[in-house]
């Protein structure tokens, strides 16, 4: 089994947009929430035609994984996978699909439209923009898409089936989604928009081409804790938990901080406490949450990620994430203490 | 890596509910595309679909993905025979596109009527997550969840992640397939590419006119083959490898050349250490449209020499059943090993000449196959190829 390397880091969102520098200086500022991303974000990550052609939502993934890539000095070519998990897909573009058809009937379809309405159509966008012709996978779920994107490309590398893998997720805020949430009566949390991929590759791959390691991701699992469908349960025995740490050979003590997914919806961010509190007891590392500065979206697992692998603890962190419904991802990752690092913390909770 | 055996079979089909009423329907040859009835076709050209018949089962309140879902997943569960505690542990891995889709239409359509929908939406219901969440709940399944979303190549992409994670010893067990049903959008948005035919799709002929959609759900249960031999439990096929490859050339084209599909077709053999003279069957992905069938009969060909294959495309019963096809696909291939019957491939009357292989025409084929693939691809250059063996 390979033991797999954070090289790169790339995200896109509301408070930063770059790769590891920018991510370091964002965690050091402090600073209130930024939730929507600016147009100027995508200057000179997208080109023209890029511009004209692709979604925003696609726009923003294609950005966000050119930065990761060049942040690993990885150029694009053979052996490069992607894991790409989103919540809600192009939800902009099958709204104009379908209101084509029902302003104007069957000649009001757009063909160029249908294929977005596919949720999968961020990752085929950014396959093609980044040359990556190994395995491509779009992870749906609610919550920890990010999270669970890179705990699926973690097991590929170390497992030797794939050298190198973007692995992130995106989501945008789409005004007539946040409407239909409201009106469904959604649970109320700070939702942002935005992209984040990190470039996970075996550690003698990115040794043998000279890479900037700054992060091992040491253990990961996901696993289901009884839910109805989108509910909040009661059981807090976490088996995904307990396997990341195991395959972490880390015990709660060891654990410098813990990178949790609160995101104000209070019934799910009292669950992960009492996961967290069951799983780690009598440890009680401390917690940080990334969602009070850039909003929940699937981007936010890689940005939580390069977090946890930047902060130069000399101990190692666990990036944790529970959705609604019972999907849970714990990832445990510890930091190479690059030249000029320093203990990184992001809005304490 | 740990062995990989098929120890359950669950499918929700147009030829109705269950394994047996699919099996006889592929293997007679019969074509279950017909008029439309669960989306308007008024203005299309294409005015066909091959829709599950009435009696899925299930409380109305899910929506009909979930419904299909639930049924052809409960019976892979008991035909495996897991027990309760077995099953808490096992994975769980969907291929979905539409999710709730057919319904969140219903209530879009009134609303954007500015009638007041007869229902209110629940936003997580018509995402393609909402069967995971569906299926775990209900089947008391708490192992690793994913729900995955590969376009066309969705089911069985679902069925090669599963067996990822139990060759790498993660879990013992696994449900794994894909579901869709019929929805607008699909429908509306293969006529608006003019990939649709008027007509039942024919798969390698000559004067093929495009693709029929369809819809429905398969899953099938993965094991440890050594623990699955422990259990004493039937094992219909091991499930010797897979290959996943993507084309990076164009959203809803091939790679002209097939590039990635072959990358695919070797992926698979590679891992299961088979030659390519071992195989005798290929379930293709074979959708009908010019373009499509042409290139991956190429790359067949490429990966396997001309002509001695024996190939056929079950889409040309079924038509093409989006998330589902790939794990419908896979259990018609696990099937074909068991019943050493190859299913036809219906509506094919003149061969198309740049297809030099024998597609089963219209009859099935007595053959005792020892390894066959499975095709799928998708929009986005998706392209996945399980190789399944006999037990």
């Amino acid at each position: 089994m390979a033991r797999v390397v954070v090289t790169g880091v790339g995200v896109v969102t509301g408070a930063v947009t770059g790769g590891r520098e920018r991510v370091r200086a964002f965690l050091l500022s402090g600073g209130g929430p930024a939730l929507s991303v600016p147009g100027s974000a995508l200057q000179g990550l997208v080109d023209e035609t890029e511009t004209r052609r692709l979604s925003r939502v696609c726009q923003l993934s294609v950005a966000a994984a050119r930065i990761a890539l060049a942040d690993a000095g990885l150029g694009p070519g053979a052996g490069l996978g992607l894991v790409l998990g989103a919540e809600f897909g192009d939800v902009r573009s099958t709204r104009e699909f379908v209101d084509g058809y029902l302003g104007r009937g069957p000649a009001g379809l757009s063909p160029l439209l249908f294929p977005n309405t596919v949720m999968n159509t961020m990752a085929a966008a950014t396959a093609i923009a980044v040359t990556a012709r190994e395995l491509s996978l779009t992870l749906n779920a609610p919550t920890v898409a990010g999270e669970l994107a890179i705990a699926r490309a973690a097991a590929a590398v170390r497992s030797g089936r794939v050298a190198a893998v973007l692995a992130g997720g995106v989501d945008e805020i789409d005004p007539f989604l946040a409407e239909l949430l409201a009106e469904a009566g959604a649970v109320r949390e700070t939702r942002g928009e935005g992209a984040g991929f990190v470039v996970l590759e075996s550690r003698d791959g990115a040794e043998a081409r000279g890479a900037r390691v700054f992060g091992e991701i040491t253990g990961a699992a996901w696993r289901a804790l009884r839910a109805r469908p989108y509910g909040v349960g009661h059981d807090s025995g976490s088996r995904a938990l307990a396997a990341a740490l195991h395959e972490a050979g880390v015990a709660p003590n060891d654990l410098g901080r813990v990178w949790i997914s609160a995101s104000g919806d209070g019934p799910r961010d009292r669950w992960e406490q009492a996961i967290l509190e069951k799983a780690l007891q009598p440890a009680r590392p401390p917690q940080t949450a990334l969602v009070p500065r850039v909003g929940r979206h699937s981007g936010l697992g890689a940005l939580a990620v390069a977090a946890a692998a930047l902060d130069d603890a000399a101990r190692p962190a666990l990036v944790h994430a529970i959705a609604r419904g019972g999907t849970h991802v714990a990832l445990v990752v510890r930091g190479q203490g690059e030249p000029g690092s320093q203990r990184v913390s992001g809005h304490p909770q | 890596m740990r062995p990989v055996a098929v120890t359950g079979l669950g499918v929700v089909s147009p030829f109705g509910t269950g394994v047996k009423a699919y099996w006889n329907g592929l293997s007679a040859g019969v074509c279950a595309i017909r008029p439309a009835t669960l989306v308007d076709t008024e203005g299309f050209r294409c005015r066909i679909a091959a829709e599950v018949p009435d009696g899925i089962g299930g409380s109305p309140r899910r929506s009909r993905a979930d419904r299909l879902a639930l049924a052809a997943a409960r019976e892979a569960l008991e035909d495996a025979g897991l027990s309760r505690d077995e099953r808490v542990e096992a994975a769980l891995v969907v291929g979905a596109v539409g999710g709730g889709m057919l319904e969140a239409e219903a209530w879009y359509w009134e609303r954007f009527r500015g009638r007041r929908p007869a229902s209110r939406l629940a936003p997580g219901a018509t995402l393609p997550f909402a069967h995971v969440e569906a299926l775990g709940n209900a089947l008391g399944l708490e192992g690793p969840r994913e729900t995955l979303v590969t376009a066309c190549s969705s089911g069985a992409a679902s069925l090669a992640l599963a067996a990822d994670l139990i060759a790498d010893g993660v879990v013992s067990a696994a449900l794994a397939g894909g579901v869709d049903a019929l929805t607008r959008v699909c429908f509306m948005g293969f006529n608006a590419l003019k990939l649709l035919s008027a007509e039942p799709c024919r798969p390698f002929d000559r004067d093929r006119r495009g693709m029929s959609i369809g819809e429905g759900a398969a899953f099938v249960v993965l094991e440890d083959l050594e623990r699955a031999r422990a259990r004493d439990v039937r094992i219909y096929a091991a499930l010797a490898g897979h290959g996943m490859t993507t084309d990076a050339y164009h959203v809803t084209s091939p790679h002209p050349e097939g590039e990635g599909m072959v990358r695919a077709m070797k992926a698979a053999l590679a891992r299961g250490r088979i030659a390519p003279a071992a195989v005798g069957y290929a379930n293709a992905h074979g959708t009908a449209t010019p373009q499509n069938d042409r290139i991956e009969a190429r790359a067949i060909r490429e990966v396997f020499g001309a002509e001695r294959l024996l190939i056929s495309s079950t889409k040309s019963m079924i038509g093409h059943t989006m998330a589902a096809a790939g794990a419908l696909e896979a259990v018609a291939t696990v099937l074909t090993l068991v019943h050493e019957v190859v299913p036809p491939t219906a509506g094919l009357d003149t061969p198309d000449p740049d297809v030099a292989f024998d597609c089963v025409p219209r009859v099935a084929r007595e053959a005792a196959v020892e390894y066959a693939i499975s095709n799928s691809f998708g929009f986005g250059g998706q392209n996945v190829t399980l190789l399944f063996g006999r037990a």
